[in-house]
């Protein structure tokens, strides 16, 4: 089945089973490697994914549910204002341990920065509730997010 | 494997019924997505996630109807429920993870059938109803009914969940209660879950339902627990009877999250913290 979707702003087109699972479709079909695969179950988050302005877990997710659809991965993510900021600040208080859920981390930040973006532990820690760090730096991760939030609200 | 992306719900049941394998309905997809080890290679998947007509949340005849592929997402941020059902909506919050809850459909949650589903216990006390269609027929039915056992429903062969119903006052001037126990704080697993309401006046209980899920084949009200209990006063509730009824109506087992005894123990303290009891 011919299935168009926007990855990462450009128009794409593939011919799959439809059942292929999302991050199969992106790290085999278009190479985009840094979608990675945990736990494979949706409970990790390493494979987060921005599908139509909204997080989801890539590997329990289809390719059918890409269909007409808006896919931002890490990679898209990367090249935006918002992302550029969260990335600077991850690395200024060091919160990339092995660095393995990062990409994961960045999008479901990049996705709280967008639609809400206060600088509220609570809230930060909720977002970022359905992604899990096995190196447990947790808390400069929400550090960054915070500082990501009061930098974006300065600018 | 055969893929099927019905065009709208005519053309669904059309294919349905000229369909000779096993047919699986595809919506969000994650419970199906963890399974597709075990499910045959002669079967047919149905896609209905694009299909509107089974997304809605409105009002009809006194009900609120939440459409079956209504994903957490959809539920979590309708304003409507936010006024209507505020405890249904809220208990829903800590429903899995954000990038779960994007993709997860209600429907999904309840036809899955998994006897730690979250929904369930709360759509048991809201005395929800199931509309269910087939190709020439819609009935109604009592959410209460709809499990008969371990993964087993009254849904007939090419039957689909359309619509859950909830009274629209269902949650009127009760005291609500909702609490899971999990092994963590994010994407909590139900190890255990109790849900409640109650109406008590001078000290006497005039209304009462629990249901209870993670501790049953399937999440169900217990029945003789509210029957013994309506009418008490708070203070003439006995720790042993309580304790007795509750051994007889839950069964818990022990699996890889818990074991039993510590089900049973959890399970009465939350239905004593629910009543505000402490003996």
């Amino acid at each position: 089945m011919k299935i168009k979707f926007i990855l990462n702003k450009n128009e794409v087109e593939i011919d799959a089973n439809p059942m292929t699972r999302l991050i199969d479709v992106l790290r085999e079909h278009f190479q985009l490697l840094g979608t990675k695969e945990g736990c494979g179950e949706g409970e990790c988050g390493a494979c987060t994914i921005l599908l139509n302005d909204k997080p989801v877990a890539s590997c329990i997710a289809n390719l059918i549910h890409a269909e007409n659809g808006v896919i931002l991965t890490a990679e898209g993510i990367a090249k935006t204002k918002i992302g550029t900021l969260l990335i600077d600040c991850f690395d200024e208080t060091n919160a990339v341990q092995c660095g393995f859920c990062f990409p994961g981390f960045l999008v479901s930040s990049y996705h709280y920065l967008k639609t809400d973006g206060e600088p509220n532990l609570e809230k930060i820690k909720i977002a970022l509730s359905g992604n899990i760090c096995r190196c447990t730096g947790y808390q400069k991760i929400f550090d960054s997010v915070l500082m990501a939030c009061e930098k974006l609200d300065l600018s | 494997m055969i893929f099927y992306r019905p065009n709208n719900l005519k053309n669904l049941f059309e294919l349905l019924e000229n369909s000779n394998a096993t047919n699986y309905f595809l919506a969000g997809g994650t419970d199906i997505n963890l399974q597709t080890k075990n499910i045959p290679k002669n079967v047919n998947i149905f896609y209905i996630s694009h299909l509107n007509v089974l997304r809605n949340i409105t009002e009809i005849n006194g009900h609120i109807s939440i459409g079956s592929t209504a994903t957490f997402s959809d539920i979590l941020h309708s304003d409507y429920l936010a006024k209507h059902l505020p405890f249904f909506q809220n208990s829903l919050k800590f429903f899995a993870s954000p990038i779960i809850q994007n993709l997860a459909t209600i429907g999904g949650n309840i036809v899955n059938g998994s006897p730690t589903n979250d929904v369930s216990p709360l759509l048991l006390i809201l005395d929800a109803k199931l509309e269910l269609i087939s190709k020439n027929n819609s009935r109604i039915i009592p959410f209460n009914s709809f499990y008969r056992g371990y993964k087993e429903f009254d849904l007939q062969k090419n039957e689909l969940v359309k619509a859950i119903l909830i009274p629209k006052n269902a949650e009127n001037n009760l005291e609500t209660f909702y609490q899971k126990v999990g092994a963590r704080n994010s994407l909590t697993i139900s190890k255990i879950t109790v849900a409640g309401l109650k109406f008590i006046e001078n000290n006497r209980i005039k209304k009462i339902k629990i249901a209870v899920g993670s501790v049953n084949e399937y999440p169900r009200r217990l029945v003789n627990l509210e029957n013994y209990l309506i009418t008490k006063r708070i203070n003439e509730i006995k720790k042993d009877e309580l304790t007795k009824i509750i051994a007889v109506e839950i069964t818990p087992i022990s699996d890889f999250r818990s074991d039993q005894n510590y089900r049973f123990v959890v399970c009465l303290n939350l239905i004593e913290k629910f009543l505000g009891i402490n003996f």
